[in-house]
């Protein structure tokens, strides 16, 4: 499907999707209540048919005051692309999960959650993945402060 | 809301004096970061019954530098010379990948002769990777001639690179706007005899390793992935297309001049360990009939189109750019919020940190030595993981 | 055997001349066959450890042809990769797995100070030195495979010149084992000086940083080395 076409086709679904603007791909936002609804419905669909989450990262918007979770989806029946993003405050980021729906993404917001701070309802094994478990603090976020990084002298 | 966070030992524990001698206990034995066929710093811990594997935890991080954090201060130029150092065998794929990414973001046209140049490295870099992954897979499996094979063929290739680029492994020459150097008169020449030896050399491999009882009985019916398994755990490059998915971006998203070369993409049937062996092998082949078609045919003209020292100026917004590496589809995903230099947050979509998990569910009920030749098979380079 | 064997030897008339001689032998024969660790972590491990093993650039010429994969069985550690913390109590622990005489030869810039990751990282160590004592150092990112043989001589040459079967480990004296024909420590010293003090490249705050990050390496390593 188009990229125009699609993006329509899945905000008429009814799920709370919306147009995300700024994104060089089809882009839609949609609140992370309805994440794993919509999500399911992406996976499951015939004519949508996204079997591969090929990746979960996340964006810290210090300004805004939230993390912007990305989650870039492909299908290898279709061969379209699509781009789903969900906000969370910064103060409390806890967004459902949707590693019942693909399984990658069990680790890829293992990684979030290490890096970012961000907790995933329903995650079945939320456990840091590349530091220790008793590092302090998220590196990722914008406002990570530690003594033993240098900075590249002026 | 049941958010649980977990650590490590949360996981792993002793058995308990509960369990009746008779049966057998399960034991947890760690293939510590350093080890022979770690290929890096990977620590596997397996939940082992006997000889048989029950359960695999990577537990990866060991060389986790924080790249994505380092690329939030420098700019576009400088992240290149990062992007080599994280899929090393395929570091002039990585770099094409970010370059190619920045280029599309801020509107940057490369002329075809760049594109050309590209491809020919890319691909001639897909070899090398290719070369050495026998060599190791080999290696491995006690086969160490292979790794004397390989690694001399290695070479090889290698020399035409430092001819070219200037650099053995970390290459740092595709970057936003072209390629640093360009290359020599007789470059052309060079591949041309390269391309003879190589295509006498991988009938060698055949017969060295393919055609090997031994090896054969090592490979196949092991460790079998399914076509849906594979996707759902997002497995990408040699893994997924041993599966039997063919994904191939130089095919579904062609970039470069691939959409002008003819070549297949190779599939395997059933998904376990052979097929995955003999996918990359066959994909060496195709690399070689890319490589033959493009030499006589470079166009004219620069080879890089921007100055040296030009600001890159991307636009506000997030852009998204990928391409097929040796291993899988690197991503790049570049968020820029249009007024500083460095980039607001550069996330790497690695294929090796996909590829890694699918251990977990193929390891789980063969035994030790399978999980080695399943490892060499998916054919992990660590710092990707790790970034 | 070896350490007591001075002490008898030296007790026979003539017998101190026979120790200087065995102290050649023994360094002569440590020297040529020396038996690396395994140990890579990332792109110099391919250079370092594969390529130099591989036909092309021949380790064995020069004797260390048995990587040894358990640092029980290895003489001397090639830390050919970046270090980050999570790794540095296992690095260290294998360095200490190492039995006397050892040596440590740090490849490439990232195990000689932190490399490309020196700014801005959060968990590079910078420079292997924090956690082991190294022997040589073979800057390159990566280093060449002739690079890496340079280094493999200077310990070589290391060894001939320092070590005593008296108490092996412990060198005699200090050996400048790589400075290049005509280059004395004078030379050098007097030029690090002078750049220093005329086009004063010194950045204040990255010394001070510095000492403090010894420091910190110390409580890290306290925190997270397993004593068994």
């Amino acid at each position: 499907m188009d990229g125009q076409a699609l993006v329509q086709a899945v905000i008429g679904l009814g799920l709370g999707a919306r147009n995300r603007e700024k994104v060089d791909r089809p882009a839609l936002e949609v609140s992370p209540e309805n994440l794993p609804a919509l999500a399911k419905r992406l996976r499951q669909d015939p004519a949508l048919a996204f079997d591969m989450l090929l990746d979960h990262t996340a964006i810290d918007w210090l300004a805004e005051g939230v993390f912007e979770l990305v989650y870039n989806l492909y299908s290898t029946v279709h061969g379209h692309h699509l781009m789903v993003t969900t906000r969370v405050p910064r103060g409390s980021p806890v967004v459902p999960t949707v590693s019942d729906i693909w399984e990658i993404a069990q680790w890829q917001e293992r990684e979030v959650f290490d890096l970012f701070g961000v907790q995933y309802d329903g995650h079945p094994d939320l456990r840091r993945l590349f530091l220790e478990d008793d590092w302090p603090g998220f590196p990722l976020r914008k406002d990570y402060t530690d003594e033993d990084m240098l900075r590249l002298p002026k | 809301m049941t958010v649980t966070i977990k650590t490590l030992n949360d996981l792993v524990r002793p058995p308990t004096a509960a369990d009746s001698p008779m049966a057998t206990q399960e034991y947890f034995v760690n293939m510590g970061p350093q080890h022979p066929i770690a290929h890096g710093s990977l620590r596997l811990v397996l939940r082992l019954d006997g000889e048989t594997v029950r359960q695999v935890i990577p537990v990866p991080g060991f060389v986790h530098r924080g790249l994505e954090k380092m690329a939030e201060h420098l700019n576009p130029r400088q992240i290149i010379h990062l992007t080599d150092r994280m899929d090393y065998l395929s570091a002039l794929m990585n770099n094409w990948a970010f370059s190619k990414t920045v280029e599309k973001a801020a509107g940057i046209a490369t002329s075809a002769r760049i594109e050309t140049i590209r491809t020919l490295m890319a691909e001639l870099q897909r070899l090398q990777s290719h070369v050495l992954w026998w060599g190791v897979l080999g290696m491995d499996l006690g086969a160490l001639t292979a790794f004397l094979y390989g690694f001399r063929d290695r070479e090889i290739i290698g020399r035409l690179f430092e001819e070219t680029i200037g650099a053995r492994l970390t290459m740092n020459y595709i970057q936003p706007g072209g390629v640093m150097y360009d290359i020599r008169a007789d470059f052309a020449a060079k591949v041309k005899e390269l391309i003879k030896y190589l295509t006498r050399v991988i009938g060698e491999y055949d017969i060295l390793l393919s055609g090997n009882a031994i090896l054969q009985e090592r490979l196949r019916r092991i460790g079998i992935l399914s076509a849906e398994r594979a996707l759902s755990l997002g497995c990408t490059g040699p893994v997924l297309r041993g599966s039997g998915v063919p994904y191939d971006l130089r095919k579904v998203e062609p970039y470069g001049v691939y959409d002008k070369v003819e070549f297949d993409v190779v599939i395997g049937t059933q998904g376990d360990c052979w097929d995955r062996y003999c996918v990359r092998i066959e994909e060496m082949r195709q690399s070689i009939r890319i490589v033959e078609q493009l030499i006589d045919a470079v166009p004219e003209g620069p080879h890089m189109v921007m100055k040296f020292g030009a600001k890159i100026k991307i636009p506000e917004g997030m852009h998204y750019g990928h391409l097929e590496t040796a291993r899988g589809v690197l991503g790049v995903l570049l968020v820029s919020d249009g007024k500083s230099d460095a980039p607001q947050r550069v996330h790497f979509r690695s294929p090796n940190f996909n590829n890694l998990w699918a251990i977990t569910a193929i390891a789980p009920g063969w035994r030790i030595a399978d999980i080695i030749a399943i490892q060499s098979s998916l054919d992990l380079v660590i710092p990707d993981i790790d970034r | 055997m070896t350490d007591r064997l001075p002490a008898i030897v030296e007790r026979v008339p003539g017998g101190a001349i026979l120790v200087t001689s065995l102290d050649a032998l023994m360094n002569w024969s440590r020297s040529n066959s020396l038996w690396p660790l395994a140990f890579g972590t990332k792109c110099c491990a391919i250079e370092m450890l594969m390529a130099t093993g591989a036909p092309h650039q021949d380790m064995s010429r020069f004797g260390a042809e048995v990587a040894r994969q358990s640092p029980r069985q290895a003489d001397f550690m090639v830390v050919a990769g970046a270090i980050v913390k999570k790794m540095a109590p296992r690095m260290r622990m294998l360095y200490e797995q190492m039995a006397e005489p050892r040596y440590v030869m740090a490849t490439g810039s990232c195990a000689i100070s932190g490399g490309p990751f020196m700014y801005n990282s959060y968990t590079i160590v910078r420079g292997v030195d924090e956690i082991v004592p190294v022997d040589v150092y073979v800057p390159g990112c990566p280093p060449r495979p002739e690079a890496f043989f340079w280094g493999l001589l200077a310990l070589q040459r290391l060894i001939k010149q320092g070590e005593t079967i008296g108490r092996p480990g412990i060198r005699r004296k200090p050996v400048l084992a790589a400075l290049p024909q005509g280059i004395t420590i004078e030379d050098i010293r007097e030029e690090v000086r002078r750049v220093l003090e005329e086009e004063n490249v010194v950045d204040v705050a990255h010394e001070a940083h510095a000492k403090i990050w010894t420091e910190r390496v110390k409580q890290w390593m306290a925190k997270h080395l397993y004593k068994p």
